[in-house]
Parts: structure tokens; C-alpha cells; sequence
């Protein structure tokens, strides 16, 4: 892109024709999301929405994102690309491709990309992609969320391939796909839904082909991005200039290596530059890929920086998400490291699990040269329940998959929010009566942990905790969490926020520790314990308000009072 | 002679509207809403219409009332003191909602805002399972110490969700018979009483606005009831969420009922007119200064949702936004997106127009009000563009400065985009037009319905302005422009029947269910309903019972509700339910899948006591010709064109206008753009079509 073209005004298009336009882009990609929450099998889908959904150029990059989950940001591009580079001289209208490869722009192998060329009287207009995650995709451990040492351990692993031709499913594919996921009939539901929600959105871009013109919709398209560049580049040049590092441990991949007791951490390092009105980050000095799950594709990363540079940069939400937004920022890192992994290392956790810590993380190294505009670590983890077996009540095959919201941290003028999806998540919880109603388990109890936001001038928000009885048979449990080791970061002069944990209560009272990462019995009866993180706060905790501090102990967030606050 | 009477109140006008029963002539009055004391501009503004009309009070059959007190106490936050008693274990569901943020991007959002803070959520021991069998039993010793506790906190309510109360509500009932006992005066409210429904955060928070709004509900309407009694007038009725009208007793007993009740009562207008000109298809338009609200009306029934939140940041029912408070409770199936005659138009930073969703409101309104409003907003758009008077509107009593608009629009959209006012005018109406359409795309498109089967009726203030361009965007043939579109509401509080809507969910798989168990459950409901209709004084001979039912498949989410035939339920009337539903979902949805089991979650019941059908008219004072003045306005595609300005109150039966036209009336201004043509009928309705050859 060169300098020229990126700053010319709206030359070819009229401007009214352009927002309007560009308005019913990103309906229709809001339209895909409802098409997709009403028609979904699983949970995780219709209940908690842990999908995006997209639309993209004839070159795959991403004109309009719904109001979907930031993880996605910046990865769904290169998954539509693959697609494309692959068919791109025999695609035809009807034809739907399906693929969740990480080394084909995937994320990790759950996370399902169904891409839907869209067509108008025989020219094609762009590509439709719904990245939802499945529950399940296969592998030794139900939800897929068992610590193995390689991709091939992690489940079935689909390079971009023909799903339907011509309108026409080809059922052998088909087949081989739900031959290797649990609870296949529900897979078909979700998969019948992700289908139909392209299939809405390509019915909507030809009739805007209808009525503007197939060449008119394809520039506008173009231009939509080039807006949102300009705004973008328009914004950064308005904040400070400056340089920053910042580096955080995880708590662990999951595997316990030959001559270790624990699991071992490891370090991300990032350096932030920002210059005018562009932006550069840059991870050397992280260390090399672990052999557990824990290893991120340099789009996953890249989706954590611009997460947080979207909240620092545009918290208005005027820029519209798309390709076009991220062409100011330059993300890079070595090769083999935990942030830029290579095939064949697995991948699973580290899709939420970094992209989370690099979007925490980009607020810290910014935090000394745009104060006003950062806040402090929020729970920084996915915080991922999965239980699998067989339900006793119907002889059926079950897997359930739940992540736990903990705090949202302090921000440079208020407290952080307590318990609510932060950075790149924002799935929703399963309701209690939904989840026992589905599936074999208890929820003892669900409720805000006291005293774990970390104190500062601003409170960060408290997390919860949370417990599961195992009813009347053995499940296979997985988990995936973080901060156990590192608590979430304050800013500023804030503390930390209170660490993750998670044990297993026996039925004889027993209290078992359970790794961070990876899968366990859970015995009849047994119960998970779980805590998920506070987060950290911003500011001297000294100059805290009194009267908050007051209003925190009334309502017993916080259960110990602080003397002698000067706020 | 008997009259009727309804009274809106809006956020600018409170209106009275009166139709005489016998010939369908109706009326209206306007007084200024008194926001300190809503009641006082109800009771002024009745004044006004009996007085004007000469209504005998004697005469008066019906009196109802849409209220907005619900949404305006928990929007201010200014509802009861109100404590909720939760599950042990579980006090905090209210605060931990579904735990996603309204806003993706916003560093600086606040927290959504717990009408109930923790201090005064309390817990009690006991646990039902998801079999409706009981876990732990009720600690009957803990209810001394809450008692004691909930009188130290000096509540002014209380509200009651356990879990799984949907399944087995014993817990709920025992523990709300020994809190009524022991707090007398202070309203307790139990989710099996609320919404005996699935989904323990939505039914704790619909719960929880009952108890909060409760007591502010029944002080206004207590109040209210008198002033009327005094007038001489009959029982205050009011208007429910879903289009019908129940009386006082029963709107303090589910207080959320009522909390759309002004939205619907234009879309039951809409479904009046549509009734008399025999058009069952409709589309209903209304909009005002701040919103646009766009309803579905098919085979002359409206079109139900149990999908909604009070005080979000946005109730565009594509996706509810997690910001407010969700009640689940049916409300009509409205599209309302955040464009009016206020929407203010800028230019963003990389040099776009937009327009909204800020509104200049009511105050400091458009610039051409010149009430101080220095951002030019739609309303001024419109009047630069020739559609609206550009020396005065409501009949004189507003003057307009021209000139202002003019400048405001070259100032803040015309200089940095380089182009005149006018451009920018027809810039902003297209732009706002677009986004309104998205509203009946809505409910149209996305549900599965072809706009142009369908009829658009448009009203509020600003509906007529843009009908027609709305219109031409879907493809609907025909706009019907009623009447006093900006009072038009009003109309459908008295075109209404007496209703309530019951629910019981089962949350089985249909086939698992005898008929005659579900059959069951209908008649429980049906015998709720007949008490509610007998206590209304409604004659058993005008009772209807619609039976209905929440499917979905088994492993989705989100429900279809699909109508029971009339007549005995059996066997093959559930089969018959199993493939309405199947078809259902193939029309909204586009596939469907016979071999997946169907899932019963809610059976509904709606009990309606039928009033006598309306058939208004409107006669305009005055005959003669309509024209009164031709000025230019300017329209997309021909440009500036002189065109005819008619005068509504002297067009008779047989008008017929070429667009393109302007039509004034007191409240309104129709356009006709070319390409349109409209004509006038004898109830004073006027019908714009397209015509056929272009």
C-alpha cells in the first residue's frame, strides 16, 4: 500500500453511497451472527457465542467483522486466504470450504472456519467465514483439551477442503469429519448452522451487487478498509509517541519434562514502539516453543496487540474492525518462540491463552508513555472447564466446555469491573439451570471472590469462584488456566490482583492439586474447586478514595479495611 | 353514545385520544408531558379532551393508559429499595449476569449497574435439581434471621429466585407465604410467580425489576385511579407489553408487564387500521424526535418476543446488548434503531458523514427550532430539502429560522465535506433513511417475510416524511398514512382488547409428553385466565383462549413459538405442532431438520376478554380545495421541483394527489415524491402508491 493511495479521500465512491453502503456490510455480518446463535447445537455456540463472524475481499482480506470476539481479529484473514490460494480457479457458487489448520491461518484445531464464496450472476463478490468453536474436534480427551506434545495428539486436523459443491454436500467428507468428533449429531447442527450463516450473508452481498453494481460493491469494499487505515493512522498520530518493554511468566504448557518435579514457566518479552502514526511490536527475546500446547501462531499474537491498541486507540469504537484498521502496526517475532509457533507444535491453549497475556501485556509496555489510556491486567485467562463421559440419566455421550470470567482491571480514572469477559474474550456464561439440565454435574456454588481485585488508587475487579459435583458416574475433566503463578499485574503503583486456583475435592474429603493445564479424572461425587483471578489496580493503593473503600467494605468486595487513606 | 379514551404520554406531548363508539369519529388532545409528575399532564390533558369533545364522563366505556414509569424508574434508578433472596450459594448471579461486556473496545465502560447491591442480596439454604427433586430441603430456621435482617436493611421490596423454582416451586412458595406474613405492607415477588421459565440470571433479573419498580408503580397508579374516580371517570386500564389492556390490580401484580406499553400501543393502532381496510399484512413505521420503531403484523396478528432489556444502551432487537436489565417476559417484536427528527449529522474524523446516534432531543432540538440546537439534525435536513414549512410548523405555533439550518448544515457538514446545504441535506436523509431501513429489515427479511407482500403504515411526528423513501428501499407498494399520525398512538390503547399472556415452562422432549399432560397444563392456565377475565368484569361470552407453544430442537437455544390449533388437543394435534414448528424454521431460518428431536420449553397461554371492534374516522373540519401553496423541494434523481402543498383537512373522500406533493396537517407532513401517487379516502386515510408504469 503505498503512502499516496492510503490518504486520498473517498475519490471514486460518493459519500453517502460509501456509509451506506459500508453500513449494510456490517449488518450483514451482524445479521451471520444471529443466523448462527438461533440455529446452533452446542453451548458453547447458542449460549456463550464463542465464534466471529466475517466478511472478506476477493483477496481474503476482512472487510466487516460482527460485533464478535476481538481473538479473532486479526487471524481470520489468513484463514479465508488459505481457502482461496488453494481454490481460488474452481470455486463456484454453492461451494463451501471448511478447514481449522493453525498452520494454514487457522487458530487451533477447535476453532472451525467455514468459508462461502458469494457470488452475483456469475462474478464473484468476496468470501463469507464463520470461525466457531466446536467442543469437541476429536483427540484423546473430550473438548480437545488434553496437554500432548504435537499437533497430530490434538484432534482431527483439516487442511482447506471442498464441504459442499455446488450447493451440494459431499457427503464422504462429511462423514470422515463427524466420524472423529464426540457427539457427532450436535457438530452437525453447528455445522449446518455455520453454513447457513454464510449462505444469509452472500444472499445480502448480491443484493447489494443488485443494486450498486458488482464493481461498485468490490471498491467499496476496498474502501471501507482504506477507511478504516486512515482513521486508524489518524488516531495514533494524535497519542504521545514513545517506547516501551514489558515481560510476563506463564504458569506452564501442561507437560512435566524429564527431570522436572513441576511444570516449568516461561517468559514473553515485547517491546512496544510507536512513532507518528504508525505502531511496531516486537517479541525477541521470548523464549523458545514449549512442548505442550502453549505455542501461538504469529496471527493469534498479533490478534492480543490489537485487541488492546483498539481499546487504547479507539475506545469510541468510530474505526471499524477490518484488515485495513491493523496496516499501521508491524507484529513481529522469532520464528520457533512460544509467540510465532512452528509445525508441528500443538497449539490449543496458547490461542487464547497468549493471545490474552499479549493484550494485557501491550497496556503495560504502554503504560509509561499514554497513562491515561492503558489499565492494568485483567484476569488474563480463558479459564477452561471441560468435562466429557457418559451421562448417566440417558446413556448418552456428553462433552461439556465452560470458561470462567474473573476481574476486568482498573482503568486511570475507575475501578475495574468486577466477574465480565475482558481483552479478547467476550463469550458469555452457560446459565446453571442450562448446564445441569445438559449435562451430569452440580454447581455448588457461583459467586464473586472478596478481596481478590488488586488494591491501588482504582480497585481492580474481583473474580469468582466456582464449584462442580460430579453426578452419579466418572468424568473425564480437562482444565486450562493461568495466573496461577504470576498473578494479573497492577499498573502504576496498583497490586496485583489475586491468583487463579483450581483442586479436586474427593468424595472422602481429600483435597487434590491439580495441574494448570491438561486433563484428570473426576471421580462419582468428587468436586472441581475453582477460583479464577482478580484483577491487578492502578494506582497508589494510598490514594484510594475513602469513600469507595467505604462503599467496597459495605458491599464486602473488600473484607479488610486500609487505614489512613489520603484519596 | 360511548367514547373510549387512551392517554400516551410521550417525551415531549402527553396525548389523549377519544373515539366515539358509535361512528368511529375520533379525536385527540395534546398537553406538554409534566415529567416531575406524570399524572398531572394525564389529568390536564383528559381535562382538555372531555372539555374540547363535550364527552359526558358518564359516557366514557373505556379508559386506558400506556405508562412509561417502569422504564423511567430503572432508567434514573430511582425504584424501591429492594432486597433478593437467592439460593445459597448463589446471591451474586444478579451481578454476574452472563458476564459479557457491552463493549468490546470501550477501556473506559462502566460496570452494568445491579438495581440490587450485594449488601442487600441475601442467601437461603436449600437446592432443587434439574429433575425438580429436592437436594437440600428449605432451612426453615433461616427465615427468623432474614426477616430480622431484611427489616434492619428497611426494605421497601423484596425478590425471590431459587434455583430451578421453574421445576418445583415449593421452596419459593413457602418461603414467600412466611415473608408476606412477616413483612406486611412490603411487596414480595417470586420468579415462579414472575416467570416460572428457565435461564436462573434472566428470571432473577425480571424478578428483581418487579420488586424494584413495584412500589413506584402502584404509588402513581393508586394515585392516578383516583384522580380519574374523581373526574368521573371508570377504572384506569393499562396497556401491556403485548397489545392488551388489563386493569390496575393485575398491572401491580407482574409490574414488567406494562413496560413496552407505549411501543405497543402504535402497533395495535397499525393492526386497527389494517383490520378495517382489510389488509392483514402490515409493516408498522413510527417515528418520532429520538427513535424508530418498526413492527410486523401478519394475517392481522402481531408478532410476539420474550427478547428484551430495560436500560441498555440500545434495544435494537437484532442483539440485545447485555447492558441493560433483561426481562423475560413477551413484549411485541419491535426493530428500534436511534434515528429521528433530532438525530444530529456529523463528520467523523476520516472525513464521513454519519448521522446519530446522538439526538438533540426535545431540548435544545433542531438548529431551526432556534431553541439554541447548533447541530443540524434530520429534522433540519427536511426543512432545507422543502419537505417541511419553512416559516412555521404545528399550525403556527412553531416558528422556523430557516436560515439557521441552512448555516448549521453548511458549517458542520457542507464546508469540511465541500458541498452546499443541500447536498448535505439529502446526504443526511439518506444516510438516516438506511439506517431506519435496516429496522424493517429486521423484522421483515430476517424473519423470513418478503417486504413487498406487505403494507407500511407510517406514523409519529416524522413517520410520513420518509414513508414513501422507506418504501421504494424495500420495495413495499403501498403506504398508508393514517390519520393524526403524531397522535396515532394513542389510538391503540382504546383499539384494543382486554389481554394476558401466562406461561408454564415443561422443558421436555415433545415426544416424551402425552397430549393430555400438556393439555393439562393449557387448562391450569386457561382457569388463571378466566379468574383475571371474570375480575374484569369482561362477560364470559367474549372470552378467547390462545393456545401456544415454545419449540425448538432439542440441542438449540433459541425457541420458535408455534400456535396450537383450536378445538381438542391430541395426539395428532401434537404431531401437527412438530411440523408447524419444522416449517417454521425452514421460513426463518432456511433449512430445517426432520429427524432432530423438537424440544418443549414454554407452553403459553393468552387469555383475551374482547372488546367491541372499532371502526374510526377522521372528519376533517373544512372542504374545499387542498391547495394551499406550491413551494420547491428537492428529491433524489430529478433534483429541485416546484410541487403542490395540500392542506390534509380540506382533501375529501375523493382527493387524489400526483406526487410530487407535500401534504401538511397539524402534527405531520406527508411526502409524496414522484414517481408516487396518494389518495384520500372517506375515514380520512390516505393511501400512497407507486405507480405502475415508471
Amino acid at each position: 500500500m503505498n503512502e499516496q493511495s492510503v490518504y486520498s479521500p473517498l475519490e471514486t465512491t460518493d459519500r453517502v453511497t460509501f456509509e451506506v453502503v459500508k453500513n449494510s456490510l456490517y449488518k450483514a455480518a451482524e445479521e451471520m451472527k444471529i443466523v448462527l446463535a438461533k440455529t446452533a447445537y452446542s453451548p458453547i455456540l447458542k449460549v456463550a457465542g464463542d465464534y466471529s463472524c466475517g466478511i472478506f475481499d476477493q483477496s481474503g482480506s476482512m472487510v466487516a467483522q460482527g460485533p464478535d470476539l476481538p481473538i479473532h481479529l486479526g487471524s481470520m484473514p489468513d484463514a479465508v486466504r488459505a481457502v482461496i490460494e488453494k481454490f481460488k480457479h474452481d470455486a463456484t457458487e454453492g461451494d463451501v470450504f471448511i478447514h481449522n489448520d493453525p498452520y494454514f491461518g487457522g487458530s487451533h484445531l477447535p476453532d472451525v472456519n467455514v468459508v462461502t464464496p458469494a457470488f452475483y450472476l456469475g462474478a464473484i463478490l468476496g468470501w463469507t467465514c464463520v470461525r466457531a468453536h466446536w467442543p469437541d474436534i476429536g483427540s484423546a480427551t473430550p473438548g480437545s483439551y488434553g496437554a500432548v506434545t504435537d499437533i497430530y495428539g490434538e484432534g482431527l486436523r483439516m487442511p482447506p477442503i471442498r464441504l459442499y459443491h455446488a450447493g451440494k454436500v459431499d457427503q464422504n467428507v462429511e462423514d470422515l469429519i463427524l466420524a472423529n468428533v464426540r457427539t457427532p449429531d450436535e457438530r452437525l447442527g453447528d455445522l449446518r448452522a455455520q453454513v447457513a450463516a454464510n449462505h444469509r450473508a452472500c444472499r445480502r452481498l448480491a443484493t447489494l451487487a443488485g443494486k450498486y453494481g458488482v464493481d461498485s460493491l468490490t471498491r467499496i469494499m476496498q474502501e471501507v478498509m482504506d477507511y478504516s487505515e486512515r482513521l486508524m493512522r489518524l488516531m495514533l498520530s494524535e497519542l504521545p509517541d514513545g517506547e516501551g518493554v514489558f515481560s510476563d511468566f506463564c504458569d506452564g504448557d501442561g507437560i512435566i519434562e524429564d527431570g522436572e518435579s513441576e511444570d516449568a514457566t516461561f517468559t514473553i518479552r515485547m517491546r512496544v514502539r510507536k512513532h507518528g502514526d504508525s505502531l511496531e511490536v516486537d517479541f525477541n527475546g521470548t523464549d523458545p516453543a514449549v512442548s505442550g500446547p502453549f505455542n501461538a501462531p504469529l496471527s493469534v499474537t498479533a490478534s492480543g496487540v490489537y485487541c488492546s491498541l483498539k481499546m487504547i486507540v479507539d475506545p469510541n469504537s468510530l474505526i471499524p474492525a477490518n484488515s485495513g484498521a491493523w496496516r499501521p502496526i508491524r507484529v513481529s517475532a522469532p520464528p520457533g518462540t512460544v509467540v510465532n509457533a512452528q509445525f508441528p507444535s500443538p497449539v490449543v491453549y496458547a490461542n487464547h491463552e497468549i493471545s490474552h497475556r499479549v493484550a494485557d501485556m501491550t497496556f503495560g509496555a504502554m503504560a509509561d508513555f499514554m497513562p491515561e489510556n492503558v489499565m492494568a491486567c485483567s484476569q488474563g485467562t480463558s479459564g477452561i472447564i471441560t468435562l466429557g463421559g457418559l451421562d448417566p440419566r440417558n446413556g448418552q455421550r456428553y462433552v461439556s466446555y465452560e470458561t470462567i470470567k474473573g476481574g476486568l482491571g482498573a482503568r486511570p480514572n475507575k475501578d475495574g469491573i468486577n466477574v465480565v469477559a475482558s481483552g479478547i474474550s467476550n463469550t458469555m456464561n452457560t446459565p446453571i439451570e442450562i448446564l445441569e439440565l445438559s449435562f451430569p454435574v452440580r454447581v455448588d456454588y457461583y459467586e464473586i471472590t472478596p478481596d481478590s481485585g488488586g488494591r491501588g488508587k482504582y480497585r481492580g475487579g474481583c473474580g469468582a469462584r466456582r464449584a462442580w459435583t460430579i453426578l452419579d458416574h466418572d468424568s473425564r475433566a480437562a482444565v486450562c488456566l493461568e495466573h496461577t503463578q504470576s498473578p494479573p499485574f497492577g499498573i502504576r503503583g496498583g497490586e496485583a490482583g489475586a491468583p487463579a486456583k483450581i483442586s479436586l475435592k474427593l468424595q472422602d474429603g481429600t483435597i487434590r492439586p491439580l495441574l494448570t493445564k491438561g486433563g484428570f479424572n473426576a471421580p462419582k461425587g468428587s468436586q472441581i474447586l475453582l477460583e479464577v483471578p482478580g484483577a491487578g489496580g492502578y494506582g497508589d493503593p494510598g490514594e484510594r478514595d475513602s469513600a469507595a473503600h467505604e462503599s467496597d467494605l459495605l458491599e464486602g468486595y473488600v473484607t479488610v479495611r486500609d487505614e489512613g487513606l489520603t484519596g | 353514545m360511548a367514547w373510549r379514551l387512551g392517554v400516551d404520554i410521550g417525551g415531549t406531548f402527553t396525548d389523549v385520544a377519544l373515539v366515539n363508539d358509535a361512528d368511529g369519529t375520533i379525536g385527540i388532545a395534546k398537553t406538554s408531558t409534566t415529567p416531575r409528575n406524570f399524572g398531572q399532564g394525564v389529568i390536564t390533558g383528559l381535562q382538555q379532551a372531555i372539555a374540547s369533545y363535550n364527552v359526558p364522563v358518564d359516557d366514557v366505556s373505556l379508559l386506558s393508559h400506556a405508562t412509561t414509569i417502569v422504564t423511567n424508574a430503572v432508567l434514573e434508578q430511582k425504584g424501591a429499595r429492594t432486597a433478593l433472596i437467592s439460593t445459597r450459594g448463589f446471591r451474586d448471579l444478579l451481578e454476574l449476569r452472563r458476564s459479557a461486556r457491552s463493549d468490546l473496545y470501550d477501556l473506559f465502560q462502566d460496570a452494568p449497574i445491579s438495581l440490587v447491591p450485594r449488601h442487600r442480596r441475601l442467601e437461603v439454604t436449600e437446592r432443587i435439581d434439574a429433575a425438580g427433586a429436592i437436594v437440600t430441603p428449605l432451612a426453615e430456621s433461616e427465615i427468623a434471621d432474614l426477616v430480622a435482617t431484611l427489616k434492619k436493611l428497611e426494605v421497601e421490596a423484596v425478590a425471590v429466585t431459587l434455583l430451578f423454582s421453574f421445576l418445583n416451586d415449593s421452596h419459593e412458595r413457602r418461603l414467600g407465604e412466611a415473608l408476606r406474613a412477616a413483612l406486611p405492607g412490603i411487596p414480595v415477588f417470586l420468579s415462579c410467580e414472575v416467570l416460572p421459565e428457565v435461564r436462573e440470571f434472566e428470571r432473577t433479573s425480571t424478578t428483581v425489576v418487579c420488586a424494584y419498580v413495584g412500589p413506584i408503580l402502584e404509588s402513581y397508579l393508586t394515585q392516578l385511579e383516583t384522580a380519574v374516580t374523581d373526574l368521573g371517570l371508570p377504572n384506569l386500564h393499562i396497556m401491556g407489553s403485548t397489545g392488551g389492556v388489563f386493569d390496575v390490580k393485575e398491572a401491580l401484580r407482574i409490574p414488567v408487564n406494562s413496560i413496552e406499553s407505549g411501543p405497543a400501543a402504535g402497533v395495535i393502532a397499525a393492526q386497527l387500521i389494517g383490520s378495517q381496510i382489510n389488509e392483514p399484512d402490515l409493516i408498522s413505521f413510527d417515528m418520532g424526535g429520538t427513535t424508530a420503531k418498526a413492527s410486523l403484523i401478519r394475517d392481522g396478528e402481531i408478532e410476539i418476543t420474550a427478547e428484551y432489556e430495560v436500560g441498555g444502551s440500545g434495544s435494537q432487537n437484532r442483539w440485545v446488548t447485555g447492558t441493560g436489565h433483561p426481562i423475560r417476559v413477551p413484549v411485541i417484536d419491535l426493530a428500534e434503531v436511534s434515528a429521528g427528527g433530532g438525530s444530529i449529522a456529523w463528520v467523523d474524523p476520516a472525513g464521513s458523514l454519519r448521522v446519530g446516534p446522538g439526538s438533540a432531543g426535545a431540548e435544545p432540538g433542531p438548529v431551526c427550532y432556534g431553541q439554541g440546537g447548533t447541530e443540524p439534525t434530520v429534522t433540519d435536513a427536511n426543512l432545507v430539502l422543502g419537505y417541511l414549512d419553512a416559516n412555521s410548523l404545528l399550525d403556527g405555533d412553531l416558528p422556523i429560522d430557516y436560515n439557521r439550518a441552512v448555516q448549521a448544515l453548511e458549517e458542520k457538514i457542507g464546508n469540511p465535506m465541500n458541498m452546499d446545504a443541500q447536498t448535505a441535506a439529502a446526504a443526511i436523509r439518506e444516510i438516516v433513511n438506511n439506517g431506519m431501513a435496516e429496522a424493517l429489515r429486521i423484522v421483515s427479511i430476517e424473519r423470513g417475510h418478503d417486504p413487498r407482500e406487505f403494507c407500511l403504515v407510517a406514523f409519529g411526528g416524522a413517520g410520513p416524511l420518509h414513508a414513501a423513501a422507506l418504501a421504494e428501499e424495500l420495495e413495499i407498494p403501498r403506504v398508508i398514512v393514517p390519520p393524526i399520525p403524531g397522535g396515532f398512538s394513542a389510538l391503540g390503547l382504546v383499539g384494543t382488547d382486554v389481554r394476558r399472556d401466562y406461561a408454564r415452562t415443561l422443558y421436555q422432549p415433545l415426544s416424551d409428553l402425552a397430549a393430555q399432560d400438556i393439555s393439562a397444563v393449557w387448562s391450569e392456565l386457561i382457569t388463571e385466565g378466566k379468574k383475571m377475565l371474570k375480575e374484569s368484569g369482561i362477560p364470559a361470552s367474549r372470552w378467547q383462549f390462545h393456545r401456544s407453544a415454545d419449540l425448538r430442537y432439542t440441542r438449540q437455544a433459541y425457541e420458535l413459538n408455534v400456535t396450537a390449533d383450536e378445538g381438542e388437543f391430541t395426539t395428532t394435534t401434537k404431531d401437527q405442532l412438530a411440523d408447524k414448528f419444522h416449517a417454521r424454521h425452514e421460513q426463518t431460518y432456511g433449512h430445517q431438520n426432520l429427524n432432530e428431536p423438537v424440544h418443549l420449553v414454554t407452553l403459553r397461554l393468552t387469555a383475551v376478554g374482547k372488546l367491541d371492534r372499532l371502526e374510526i374516522t377522521h372528519h376533517p373540519d373544512t372542504v374545499g380545495n387542498s391547495e394551499k401553496s406550491r413551494r420547491s423541494a428537492w428529491f433524489a434523481d430529478v433534483g429541485a421541483v416546484e410541487c403542490a402543498v395540500h392542506d390534509r383537512n380540506r382533501l375529501d373522500a375523493t382527493s387524489q394527489l400526483t406526487g410530487p406533493a407535500i401534504v401538511e396537517s397539524l402534527d405531520s407532513t406527508l411526502v409524496i415524491p414522484p414517481g408516487w401517487s396518494a389518495s384520500n379516502d372517506h375515514r380520512g386515510f390516505i393511501t400512497m402508491e407507486r405507480h405502475h408504469n415508471e
